[in-house]
């Protein structure tokens, strides 16, 4: 079907074009325009409310808020991130599979993972390392029997390599419906697993998984704090978080630039691709009123977390905070 | 990928096993850049068409599931395909293979109807 093809290379290799150009690894402090003028927004909130968007709601009312705009945006939800972020959001994601760097035998819980994108990434990733540690071994043991190599191979066709298993808890099931469909018709079966849940309240045991994604998820959740704790507590001992979210540009001029799109383009783009116009506004409306790099690592420290880095990409647009359970 | 989906090719051929039709596997690869084989794809739709409901709950989930309120162990019941917390009573659905773990979605399970169970059985 037509929503599963990949991006026209053309798109996307602009899109990369762009992307390095204004990738930005530097750390520390940003000051953007946007920023300062909605950081005194986020103050003015009373006991228990909160943003949606920039409306203020109470928290219930937020909750399903954004159950509805997930559920009215499911099916359009892939094509309209390749036409908002001009197929970037691609790169980033796979940027975020690097830095996990998972091996073989890795236990990923991919939260507000909805249609997959991160646990089709993960799976493709831990068979091309199994490839690759296959190669090596063959390369290093030259007389090897036929029987004994097609032994090697006969192994990896039923399982994931090593017993690595992914596990895409969502809150919203019209979002997990498409992720299974996307599953099946890409051919992905083997250790994936899809679960409703709230990202404050898990449905899992401590110490369960060796990673822990959230993939412009974060900013969603009404009392983000909670998700960081649930975060901790299922994580083993040694266990990393990563959190890919959008966040604040550091550039001013290229601020500028961005609000304009994402005010002017996006909604517009929302209308005539999913046909929804709130959504989309709300979507970057949410954006602005996530809280910027130094002061989301600080609330990961919080919960616990250890050894908290960022790295900005797309000259801050998105970031990547990653934490370490030790 | 490409490496991939020759290896798979090598093996059923060192297996003795009926390779993946030639038509069909290319006809694949073709169309999915990112497939993992027609193979794991015929067994997908294999499961699928041989099953005449949705895909049934994984059991294995089990093992990691707990109550999202007590974190307590769950029980998974065949007949109305939830998962059961005794201790608290409650039950949540499984649809289209899927349990929903929302504490809200949860069905109160009729305390009467639980205590009578261990008599007639």
């Amino acid at each position: 079907s037509a929503k599963f093809t990949p991006l026209p290379k053309m798109a996307a290799s602009i899109g990369a074009v762009v992307c390095r150009a204004l990738h930005s690894r530097r750390h520390g402090k940003f000051l953007s325009i946007g920023r300062g003028l909605f950081s005194g927004a986020r103050c003015l909130v009373a006991e228990g409310e909160t943003h949606f968007g920039f409306q203020t709601v109470s928290e219930t009312e937020k909750g399903e808020k954004v159950y509805h705009v997930f559920e009215s945006v499911a099916k359009k939800y892939d094509i309209m991130n390749d036409s908002m972020s001009l197929g970037i959001h691609r790169l980033w994601k796979d940027i975020l599979l690097h830095q996990m760097n998972p091996y073989p035998g890795t236990q990923l819980l991919d939260v507000a993972g909805g249609t997959g994108d991160i646990a089709f990434r993960f799976i493709n990733y831990v068979r091309s390392q199994w490839e690759h540690q296959i190669r090596q071994k063959l390369k290093s043991h030259q007389n090897l029997s036929w029987q004994e190599i097609s032994k090697s191979y006969q192994e990896e066709e039923l399982k994931l390599p090593g017993g690595s298993q992914v596990v895409v808890c969502d809150i919203n099931k019209e979002m997990l419906k498409v992720g299974k469909q996307k599953a099946q018709h890409l051919g992905y079966s083997e250790g994936l697993s899809w679960v409703v849940g709230n990202a404050e309240e898990l449905p899992f045991n401590d110490s369960k998984f060796d990673v822990y994604t959230i993939a412009f998820g974060i900013r969603n959740v009404t009392h983000i704090d909670q998700a960081l704790q649930e975060a901790y507590r299922v994580l083993k001992p040694g266990g990393r978080f990563l959190c890919l979210e959008f966040s604040q540009v550091n550039n001013p001029l290229f601020s500028r630039l961005y609000d304009l799109y994402s005010f002017q383009v996006i909604p517009v783009l929302g209308e005539i691709i999913a046909g929804d116009w709130k959504s989309y506004q709300y979507l970057v409306e949410s954006i602005r009123h996530f809280p910027a790099q130094e002061e989301f690592k600080a609330m990961i420290e919080d919960a616990g977390f250890l050894k908290v880095e960022y790295r900005n990409l797309t000259s801050g647009i998105v970031a990547i905070h990653s934490g370490f359970k030790l | 990928m490409r490496g991939w989906y020759g290896s798979r090719t090598l093996a059923s051929v060192l297996l003795c096993r009926q390779p993946p039709p030639s038509g069909a596997g290319a006809a694949a690869a073709a169309a999915h850049r990112r497939s993992p084989g027609a193979a794991a794809r015929r067994h997908a739709s294999d499961r699928q068409t041989g099953q005449g409901q949705p895909q049934a709950f994984d059991p294995a989930l089990l093992e990691l599931l707990v109550c999202p309120l007590s974190k307590k162990p769950l029980r998974y019941e065949a007949s109305t395909n939830e998962l059961i917390n005794k201790e608290l009573g409650i039950a949540y659905p499984i649809i289209d293979g899927i349990p929903n773990m929302i504490p809200q979605a949860a069905r109160m399970i009729d305390r009467k109807a639980q205590d009578e169970e261990p008599k007639q059985t």
